[in-house]
């Protein structure tokens, strides 16, 4: 590639990640102005018009720090569980023979396919009502516990791995549960930090289910928290706009710094494994 | 090219023929199954069973009678113009959603693998709309697409009148260029991570064969992740079959006479808000197999021997 | 390999069925049990303080009964939440917010306690309510709801504006549809709002209080929308009010987008159609209101219009059912009326309110008129299928009224059709 076309290749993905980061840019601006002001003018920081009051008028109103907590809570068991029984079955899929292992994998693939709306009443019924589990961070956490797409990475990394490896474990004597942790677990520690990438998203931003099952105000994580505000009480804030901006801008924080740090093990783990086939 | 995988002890006989070689996969798998079988085919199997019966919920320990009726609620539900406008709406998302994504992200993703400079800069660049809540980011959409928001001053008389999301002609593909903004990162990150799997080698010999960057790309890059082609094209289309937050957010129910709605969302107003649990089932069911059969044709056309 | 899967298929669902096995029975509370509660009441800040005290004084006095009050966690609309707490069985006691649109589905779900059942029950509703309890019965005239308050809706509008305007802000000629629309017409182009009026324009079944039917019921004086199982609204006089809206639209004087706050307290529209609750987020501006117009115009203490009631329902899910119809007694006595009325400005369902609370009306008369308008009021048709008819009529009128994609006879026509079908169903 000649210069001029990296330059240009650079150019144009600049521009892109610009036009990609303008919302956010946007959001931020928007949160801490006194008064929305929808002119271009309107997207340069205008020091008359900065004030963190926004973000004490939505935190009056919805406890911020404690909606941080809830979705930490929330996401933290979702991560738990996956993680822990997410890996065994990935091994047991990808590196063991045993009845029942197609069936298996393709209820993981067709976890995906169906829209949680069709089961959230039914679900909504057997855990409130049958569990009696309403109102608890378990009942918020179950239906999450144990993200399928993290299975199916956590088969396909499993699936990369030369079986020598085992092999030769085995013939030295290790049962199987020792072969695991010996052997692959310290290996797929980049897969590890992948899924808890891409599972961290789900439940973090999650609004309708922790919706249903919590009436409680200060069990609710943050995305609830934030939607109901957007709905029903941002009319009446002085700034409804740059107050809802300044929830939004609190729920997104811990997301986008998460992956900041995270990025570079998520990028060269090559998730590929999963997509070469 | 599989090895055979000894195993010390195991267990023999008929056992072996009902478990397995390896009956630990089972014991191992066995979390995951209660979950699976608890948390979803249960109530996957309630709403079908619910989608050919006369229902609505009831308190505990009241008794309601509950017909069988058939495919009832299948009429009603698809006799219904804004059901099957509904349908057509995520059929006009995809056809946007789907190719933008796919190309867009494997050009993307081409270009992120050779940059050097402000490497992390871009990437997070790109993946930041795909980690925020919809919820979150739909405020700030809301407010540029407004009739006199940002974009429609910078456009000026270009502007569609009436605004974009309460268009019936733009409303839909407003948010069909929202949602394929706001998950480009998560797809950029699948190609990115297929293309580390092509051998440099492959590139070399092209460019020694004489191609330019432009037939490369298409006689190297893009064979060479077709895999991931695949799973971008499988995931991008049950994401769009089954969008709601994004309707549910943007246009507050379903648009100008119904444009923006898709059955997700009808399925929750008529299930929860309506009390019409069995007539949401069946367009639930319906949505689900078709979802189904459009995946295996994907796979069958695009997916070659993998 | 099929019938070894299909085995396993087999062996998953028998797993599953087992699973429902173990749901608990329903929790039965009778009206004899006494004991500490839960109440619910809605996020209106005003409400929540009226709430409070009022949890307050009953817990001072009854130590062994206490109650204990919150917000309803509400999303857009509170049918939603009330009905996933009725199916779990973990509904509150009472909640100082169930709209009368959602009764009859609650009730068909078992979720509603039948006050008529209780001893002195509809004797006490009808003592305080009178006439207007009439139309909160059900089907077969039994109360599966306590009236509690209305907000009679009427337009408010910006006096500032309308002066600017060079109209006179102390009789603004509002009371017929062409002085409305010619008063509309300048404010936008002389006042200085961006529309003359803005009422939300999405589509949530509940929306149509607000544009439609108060229009219909002071030009029916006092129809609801479907009576005796049929649509009533496909006549000249709700064929007006349709053209009446859309001629806004169309002319550019009613926003067909919304808006992220409320406009006519942001200065954006010159009026708002809406109830007494609105007062307090209105005190940035200088206001004045007036019943909402009607086709030729109808004196002021004959309008009829929207009730925009909340009542209090009663849930089977409650335990001590007995000392929850005494708080419910205790909320809407004479006292907690009085304190209602003090705090939220919102209107007691009581017959003869002005009589009733002299004292408060002297001393606040921009509420007086607010108070004469409760007396005339309509609500929402009872039944289990309300919900839904409202959602059928919204989706008409939206694609017509709102948005000039159909001719708008034709759209009531085929929403009374629609309706009458719903009607049908049991």
């Amino acid at each position: 590639m000649s210069r001029f076309q990296k330059i240009l290749r650079g150019v144009v993905l600049f521009i892109g990640a610009v036009a990609f980061l303008f919302p956010f840019y946007y959001m931020i601006i928007g949160s801490l102005q006194t008064a929305p002001d929808p002119t271009i003018a309107g997207a340069f920081p205008n020091p008359s018009n900065i004030t963190g009051e926004n973000y004490t008028a939505i935190n009056d109103r919805i406890n911020l720090f404690q909606g941080l907590l809830n979705s930490g809570i929330f996401t933290g068991g979702v991560l738990l569980g996956t993680l822990v029984f997410g890996v065994l079955v990935g091994y047991a899929l990808a590196v063991l023979q045993w009845r029942g292992r197609g069936v298996t994998f393709a209820l993981a693939l067709l976890v995906q396919v169906v829209p949680f709306q069709l089961l959230m009443v039914p679900l909504y019924v057997l855990i409130a009502r049958d569990y009696g589990l309403s109102d608890n961070y378990l009942g918020m956490i179950l239906p999450f516990a144990i993200n399928s797409t993290a299975v199916i990475i956590f088969r396909q990394y499993f699936l990369q791995l030369p079986k020598e490896l085992f092999e030769a474990a085995r013939i030295d004597g290790a049962g199987e549960f020792a072969v695991l942790r010996r052997i692959a677990l310290p290996l797929v520690r980049p897969a590890l930090i992948t899924v808890v990438l891409l599972t961290f998203i789900g439940p973090w931003n999650e609004f309708l289910w922790p919706f249903l099952i919590t009436k409680e105000a200060g069990l609710q994580p943050l995305a609830v928290s934030l939607a109901n505000y957007i709905s029903n009480v941002a009319a009446t804030a002085a700034n409804p706009f740059g107050a809802t901006l300044a929830g939004a801008a609190v729920l997104a924080g811990p997301v986008v710094i998460l992956f900041i740090v995270f990025q570079r093990y998520f990028i060269s783990t090559d998730i590929g494994s999963g997509v070469k086939g | 090219m599989t090895t055979l995988i000894e195993n010390p002890p195991r267990p023999v006989g008929r056992a072996r023929r009902i478990l397995g070689r390896n009956p630990l996969g089972l014991l191992f798998s066995a979390p995951y199954l209660i979950f699976v079988i608890a948390v979803f085919a249960y109530p996957l199997i309630y709403s079908i069973w619910i989608s050919f019966h006369d229902f609505f919920f009831t308190a505990p320990g009241f008794e309601a009678d509950r017909p069988f009726v058939g495919l009832t609620n299948y009429l009603t539900a698809f006799q219904d113009p804004a059901v099957i406008r509904s349908f057509g709406n995520v059929g006009i998302f995809l056809l946007i959603n789907v190719p933008l994504t796919v190309v867009l992200s494997l050009l993307l993703a081409s270009g992120l693998n050779r940059i050097v400079h402000f490497r992390t800069f871009l990437r997070v660049a790109y993946y930041v709309p795909y980690v925020t809540a919809s919820v979150a980011v739909v405020a700030i959409w809301l407010f540029l697409f407004n009739g006199d928001g940002l974009v429609n001053t910078v456009l000026g008389p270009l502007a569609p009148d009436p605004s974009w999301l309460i268009n019936s002609t733009w409303a839909m593909p407003t948010i069909a260029f929202f949602v394929t903004w706001k998950q480009l990162g998560f797809y950029i990150l699948l190609y990115l991570a297929a293309l580390q799997g092509i051998p440099k080698e492959l590139y070399e010999s092209a460019s020694t064969d004489g191609a330019g960057p432009i037939r490369s790309f298409f006689s190297v890059t893009v064979p060479g992740v077709r895999p991931a082609t695949v799973l971008v094209l499988l995931v991008s289309t049950v994401t769009g079959a089954n969008l709601f937050t994004e309707p549910y957010l943007l246009t507050g129910g379903g648009g100008p006479d119904g444009a923006s709605a898709s059955p997700v969302l009808i399925m929750y107003q008529k299930g929860l808000q309506q009390g019409q649990p069995d007539v949401a089932a069946a367009i639930g069911v319906v949505l689900v197999v078709l979802v189904l059969v459009v995946a295996l044709l994907q796979n069958r056309f695009a997916g070659g021997r993998d | 390999m099929k019938k070894r899967r299909a085995v396993a298929a087999a062996a998953l669902i028998v797993g599953a069925l087992a699973l429902t096995a173990c749901s608990r029975g329903g929790s039965g509370g009778s009206p004899d049990d006494h004991g500490p509660i839960t109440i619910w009441y809605s996020n209106n800040e005003q409400e929540v303080a009226w709430g409070k005290q009022m949890v307050e004084a009953w817990n001072a006095e009854h130590p062994d009964e206490k109650v204990t009050g919150q917000e309803i966690p509400a999303g857009r609309s509170s049918e939603e939440v009330i009905g996933a707490a009725i199916t779990a069985g973990n509904a509150p006691c009472l909640i100082y917010n169930t709209a009368p649109s959602a009764v009859g589905q609650f009730e068909k779900a078992g979720g509603l306690v039948d006050i008529s059942s209780l001893p002195d029950g509809a004797e006490y509703i009808e003592d305080r309510s009178g006439e207007l309890s009439t139309q909160y019965q059900n089907a077969d005239g039994d109360y599966f709801q306590i009236p509690w308050k209305s907000n009679p809706v009427v337009i408010f509008y910006n006096k500032d504006i309308f002066e600017k305007a060079g109209l006179d802000p102390d009789d603004p000629q509002l009371s017929t549809y062409a002085d409305f629309l010619a008063a509309s017409k300048t404010v936008v182009e002389k006042g200085g709002a961006d529309y003359a009026i803005w009422p939300a324009p999405t589509s949530e079944f509940f929306q149509m209080q607000f544009d439609f039917y108060p229009l219909y019921a002071a030009q029916t004086g006092g129809k609801l929308v479907v009576e005796d199982g049929k649509a009533t609204f496909d006549d000249s006089a709700g064929d007006g009010v349709g053209e009446f809206w859309s001629t806004l639209y169309a002319d550019g004087l009613a926003g067909q987008e919304k808006y992220t706050g409320d406009a006519f307290g942001d200065g954006k529209a010159a009026m708002a159609i809406v109830g007494p609750w609105a007062v307090s987020v209105y005190d940035g501006v200088n206001w004045g209101s007036v019943p909402v117009p009607t086709h030729d115009g109808i004196p002021a203490d004959e309008t009829y219009t929207f009730s925009d009631a909340k009542n209090i329902g009663f849930y089977t899910a409650c335990v001590n059912q007995g000392t929850a119809w005494d708080v419910a007694k205790f909320s809407t006595s004479l006292e907690q009326d009085e304190k209602l009325l003090e705090t939220t400005g919102q209107m007691p369902l009581r017959a003869d309110l002005l009589d009733t609370f002299p004292d408060y009306f002297a001393a606040n008369p921009a509420y007086a008129e607010f108070g004469d308008q409760a007396a005339r009021t309509v609500d929402v048709p009872a039944g289990p299928n309300t919900v839904q008819m409202l959602q059928a009529f919204r989706d008409e009128w939206s694609q017509s009224v709102i948005f000039g994609g159909k001719d708008v006879t034709q759209a009531l026509a085929d929403a009374a059709a629609k309706i009458d079908d719903i009607a049908k169903q049991p």
